[in-house]
């Protein structure tokens, strides 16, 4: 509790808390104190002037100005109302307003609003055009007109999405909102994350889907337009009535526009907002403060691309395969086949000849659903997710060690950590938000930011230190680096001795990692690596992040428990900014093991093998459920190319191209005799299926996804499922009761109830404890409280200690010496996977229109490439065509492959069947290839308008100083108080 | 052996199926709303008859250009000026306050009334009188009426004006 004191309001003495700005402690006094630029999520950014206040006899900005003992406020004397019209005089000066047939007329348009609460009827300075025409790219536009210069949105750019691209040229004539060095927003480094229209307070920057489609009367041309804001303005007898005009319609609006909370449908970070929608139409995604993971952060993909919802390439019938083609069906005849097929095959060759794929895309209660199906009705363990492609050999380092596979912490403890050390993940890009808190503390916080990545991509141009170990060897420099630690004395020996088993035994198997020999292995100079230790050391507390480029080894659990292992010497776990953090990749892949797709475990991680928890859920279900461990996925594909697995049911994943080793898959998928692929496309998997059926992707149903902190979060419909499509869990009953399983679900509430019922992992959770915004971040106990940090009292093992798990460095792959370049491979900001949902946003595809290969300016020069070049990629497994891109990112034989195409490009062409040891994840890493070069001279992959080209910008804030300076301001409290001399 | 297809054949009803269930869908309609239609067709007979419908016809035939057409007409001083006028009369009317406007408009009719009743007359009204007359206690009372009501009216209300002030465009 922060503590209190007393101050005075408007001649009456109030109790409020220390260390809060005045406006808080006005406006929590329920004082009408207009803040037209001040942002909770932003603070005060002092621009627009009409917060001021009289502060013990001085006119004061509110927003920026702080609370004493006995301060004495004024909010209601004419000299505070003075200043204060003089503010939102200058404003309006700035921006027209005409608000019934404006888009952003919602009832939060904070101009609007501010006029009607300081009850201004007119302005004393009329409004006057800017000598600038309007700007856009594909997904909002700038109106300088409607611009106040509030600067939120170069906040915003600058110090929370910390993309520098904004700023405020305060020194020209007419000051504006630039980009870069003043270039077209198409030409900028604008990365479309949206932020910017998302605070704007008003219509100047806004997404072009509510353009002309928010409003009764938006939708007119320009040129009846004008005149129709002419005769507003003309007959206005005064604002308020204006104004009231304006509210009658924005009220009219709330009818025929739903705003729906939901949960993105990307990335693991798990950003949720409200999403405005008109019919069919999503005219805008609108983030909300009180989000947990994001705030009022987004990506383009979160904010922008949400077009494959309503595609024309939708599947909105089941299809059944009849010769050469895939007919369209009624579900009766797609149920029934499918019941025929699986109960045929079950009879002839037994409940294992059967196998089910989850989704990390779908929701919980889906993954629930289908390991039920697969366990309860089918009566088989073989049943996975795609998890097993990324994350499972960071969830086995966990559990080695400190007995949870997840974030040890929350987004916030990223946020606040003093020192922040990412392995393998390119953050920026594929955990956007996520990244923007690291960037955020890093430029503003004096948060330290160490770099392990083969690539220089944009978390290793901002970091402090940035390592270039060769591929695979991460193991290697986090045990010297641990070792060196630990030989100069640094170990949190008293947290090891209260917390941790196995330290001694742990030292000694650390004796091989020497510096000289982790130098040797890994590249990295020893003075870097002693400089990590001692930036480790000296911070008071350390996250870890890592992804893809950890866990896609042969070594990949190793390494994953390496990391943990050095966060556990270090006593960097159980505190606030501390903690183990593997970025899960998708929405829900923490949750679709979480709810019990894992060939060996049921929901909450609980043992097949183990008789009690078995028994619980075969007595809740009613069914016997076998006792040894079912296949993965990657078991899965052998056991159809031996013979031995027959059908395999599918859903919300393009196996087909984002498993590594394809042609290898797409042989197996050839011989199943019953193949079932549930997706909301006809992607390269299904194509190979024998009945494929329509699903509705998250807008179009209720659930939750857990993301990549625990965190449960509910996202609601929004939308009708298109055509014929059904939602995942309706389907996965519907063949459950083809089945005869007689399960009776009416809402995914009760699914979860009965998961909740089954877990003691989540044994709080309930429906009403996640309404809305709420959420839950696991374990939840069953008195609903939760633990957003884990390991705070004890570890999750018998005795509550975490264990140091020794671990060995496995050589990657090797390959005959003609393989010569190293070839990495991962994400893009913009498209997703392989882009089946990202490349139907128009666009997102406009500016990055194709996956490419990143060569280094050394390679391209030692074998004549430029951009455009197309190559030929071959490994042992297969080959790929890609133009090239030459770019600093990568260097020396390193090239680098985006995930994001599904053609002659699908990186996993060329991946092998190498897999990390201990889980199966594909050692998508590990792959050499050679080149040849198929056509040179051929046009850059990436066009001109691509956000890679720009040049930014950075500055903290908005620099109001600036404005200050200039000759035309006056402060409005100097000017009040000039006038009463 | 299932080899990757990608061609789909689609489910397209026949012409026919397609117009019979389209016919059956609007049979439906108009039988479920049977009371709204018929009232709905009588009106439109009405409207029909004096002229309205190919009035409305044109209106929305060319929606944009009579918008625009209308727009730009009311989009002149006077208009824009009568309409301001229009509505800050309302403005006014709603401030008055009937009830105590009232017993002063009763007043106002009975003078009316005696005056009316006393036609155009000779008698004139010298000093005396005058002061005499304000013995009279109806006179002194219609006096101090009249003088408080001018008071009210030089008292300063320029804050509540909607009218002055630099215009808002």
């Amino acid at each position: 509790m922060a503590d209190k004191m007393a101050v005075k309001i408007n001649g009456k003495e109030v109790t409020v808390d220390e260390n809060v700005s005045a406006l808080n402690v006005l406006t929590d006094d329920e004082q009408q104190v207009p803040s037209v630029c001040y942002h909770p999520s932003l603070g005060a950014i002092e621009t627009c002037d009409t917060c001021i206040v009289e502060k013990n006899g001085e006119l004061v900005r509110a927003c920026s100005s702080g609370v004493s003992r006995g301060d004495e406020f004024n909010t209601v004397s004419k000299d505070v109302k003075d200043a204060q019209k003089i503010a939102i005089d200058r404003i309006l000066y700035n921006h027209e307003l005409y608000c019934t047939v404006c888009d952003y007329n919602n009832g939060n348009c904070e101009i609007h609003n501010a006029v009607k609460e300081m009850k201004i009827e007119h302005q004393s300075v009329p409004f006057e055009p800017k000598p600038y025409d309007k700007d856009r790219n594909s997904f909002y536009r700038y109106d300088p007109d409607q611009c106040i210069l509030c600067g939120r949105c170069v906040e915003a750019c600058q110090d929370v999405q910390v993309t520098e691209t904004l700023t405020i040229d305060w020194e020209r004539e007419q000051p504006r909102v630039i980009w870069d060095n003043d270039v077209p927003i198409e030409e900028s480094s604008c990365v479309s994350c949206g932020h910017c229209s998302t605070v704007c307070p008003c219509n100047a920057m806004m997404e072009t889907g509510m353009e002309g489609e928010a409003g009764y009367m938006t939708g007119m041309n320009e040129d009846t337009l004008r005149p129709l804001i002419d005769i507003t303005k003309g007959v206005e007898t005064g604002y308020s009535s204006i104004l009231a005009v304006s509210d009658m319609e924005a009220s009219m609006r709330d009818s025929r526009i739903d705003k729906t909370k939901t949960v993105c449908t990307y990335c693991g970070v798990g950003c949720s907002f409200d999403v405005w929608t008109k019919g069919r139409d999503i005219l805008k995604i609108e983030p909300q403060q009180e989000a947990p993971a994001n705030g009022i952060s987004t990506c383009v993909k979160g904010k922008f691309g949400w077009d494959f919802v309503n595609s024309e390439e939708r599947l909105t019938k089941p299809l059944i395969r009849e010769g050469q083609m895939f007919r369209e069906a009624e579900w009766t005849e797609a149920l029934e086949l499918i019941k025929q097929k699986f109960t045929d095959i079950k009879e002839e060759h037994g409940a294992d000849a059967l196998s089910f794929i989850s989704s990390s895309k779908c929701t919980n209660e889906e993954s629930y659903l289908m390991q039920k199906l697969a366990r309860g009705v089918i009566g088989t363990n073989n049943i996975d997710n795609c998890s097993r492609y990324c994350q499972s050999p960071a969830t086995m380092g966990l559990f080695r060690t400190v007995g949870y596979g997840g974030d040890s912490g929350s987004i916030t403890d990223i946020e606040q950590s003093e020192l922040i050390i990412t392995v393998g993940s390119n953050t920026s890009e594929s955990h956007p938000v996520l990244s923007t808190r690291v960037k955020s503390s890093h430029k503003l916080h004096g948060q330290k930011l160490i770099v392990s990545d083969l690539r220089k991509h944009e978390m290793a141009q901002r970091s402090d230190l940035f390592i270039r170990p060769e591929s695979g060897t991460d193991l290697i420099w986090l045990s010297a680096v641990t070792k060196y630690i630990v030989d100069q004395g640094w170990a949190a020996e008293s947290f090891l001795e209260q917390n941790v088993n196995g330290v001694e035994h742990y030292k000694e198997t650390l004796a091989p990692y020497t510096m000289e020999y982790a130098s040797e292995m890994t590249g990295v100079s020893q003075e870097d690596l002693i400089r990590t230790a001692e930036m480790i050391h000296e911070a008071g507390s350390v996250c870890i992040l890592w992804a893809m480029g950890v866990t896609q080894h042969q070594g990949g659990s190793d390494t994953s428990t390496a990391i943990s292992n050095l966060l556990l010497i270090t006593g960097n776990y159980g505190r606030p900014g501390t903690g183990a953090y593997p970025l899960r990749g998708h929405n829900n892949v923490q949750g679709a093991s979480d709810f019990g797709s894992m060939p060996d475990r049921f929901p909450g991680y609980q043992f097949v093998s183990n008789d009690e928890v078995r028994s619980r859920f075969e007595e809740a279900w009613q069914a016997d459920i076998p006792k040894e461990k079912g296949l993965n996925n990657h078991e899965m594909v052998e056991a159809i190319h031996e013979g031995k697995l027959k059908s395999m049911y599918l859903k919300g994943e393009d196996m087909g191209i984002v498993d590594s080793n394809i042609n290898y898959v797409h042989g197996a998928f050839e011989k199943l005799d019953f193949f079932v692929v549930q997706d909301l496309f006809l992607t390269t998997t299904a194509q190979f299926a024998d009945v494929v059926l329509p699903a509705s992707p998250s807008l179009e149903k209720d659930g939750t996804f857990t993301n990549t902190e625990r965190r449960i979060q509910r996202l609601y419909q929004a939308l009708e499922p298109l055509g014929d499509s059904r939602p995942d869990w309706k389907i996965i009953m519907d063949i459950a009761n083809q089945l005869d399983a007689g399960w009776k679900y009416d809402h995914p509430s009760e699914i979860m109830a009965e998961a909740a019922s089954l877990t003691p992992l989540f044994a709080g959770v309930t429906y009403e404890k996640l309404e809305g915004y709420k959420s839950l971040q696991w374990p939840v106990h069953a008195d609903g409280t939760d633990e957003p940090m884990l390991f705070a009292e004890r570890f999750p093992f018998e005795d509550g200690r975490a264990r140091l798990y020794p671990v060995e460095w496995t050589e990657p792959v090797q390959y005959e010496e003609e393989y010569d370049l190293q070839v990495n491979n991962g994400r893009l900001l913009e498209h997703f996977h392989e882009g089946n949902m990202t490349y139907q946003s128009e666009g997102i595809t406009r500016g990055t229109p194709r996956a490419f290969v990143e060569v280094s300016p050394q390679l391209a020069k030692e074998r004549s490439l430029s951009d455009g070049t197309v190559v030929r990629l071959i490994s042992p497994y297969g080959a790929v065509k890609l133009p090239c891109l030459v770019t600093e990112r990568v260097q020396k034989k390193e090239v680098y492959i985006p995930l994001n195409d599904d053609g002659d490009g699908a990186v996993n062409r060329l991946t092998s069947s190498y897999a990390d040891k201990d889980t199966d994840t594909p050692a998508y890493k590990e792959v050499r290839v050679k080149m040849e070069v198929l056509e040179e001279g051929g046009t850059s992959p990436l066009p001109k308008i691509n956000h890679r080209f720009g040049n930014p910008q950075p500055q903290v804030g908005v620099q109001v100083e600036k404005k200050w300076q200039r000759s035309d301001y006056t402060f409005p409290g100097d000017v009040v108080k000039g006038e009463d001399r | 052996m299932a080899e990757k297809i990608q061609h789909i054949k689609k489910q397209e009803p026949s012409e026919e199926e397609q117009r019979a269930r389209d016919l059956r869908e609007i049979e439906d309609a108009l039988i479920d709303n049977k009371e709204v239609i018929l009232k709905s067709l009588s009106t439109l007979q009405h409207a029909d008859d004096r002229g309205v419908i190919s009035l409305l016809h044109g209106l929305f035939a060319d929606g944009d250009k009579v918008l625009q057409v209308l727009a730009e007409t009311m989009n002149n001083e006077e208009n824009t000026k009568a309409i301001r006028h229009l509505l800050l009369l309302m403005g006014i009317a709603g401030k008055l306050d009937v009830e105590k406007i009232e017993p002063l408009l009763l007043k106002f009719n009975e003078g009316l009334r005696r005056a009316g009743e006393a036609g155009d007359t000779e008698e004139k009204t010298g000093y005396m009188d005058l002061v005499k007359s304000l013995k009279d206690p109806e006179v002194n009372r219609a006096i101090t009426l009249l003088l408080t009501f001018l008071k009210g009216m030089g008292q300063e209300t320029e804050q509540d004006m909607k009218t002055g002030g630099e215009s808002p465009d």
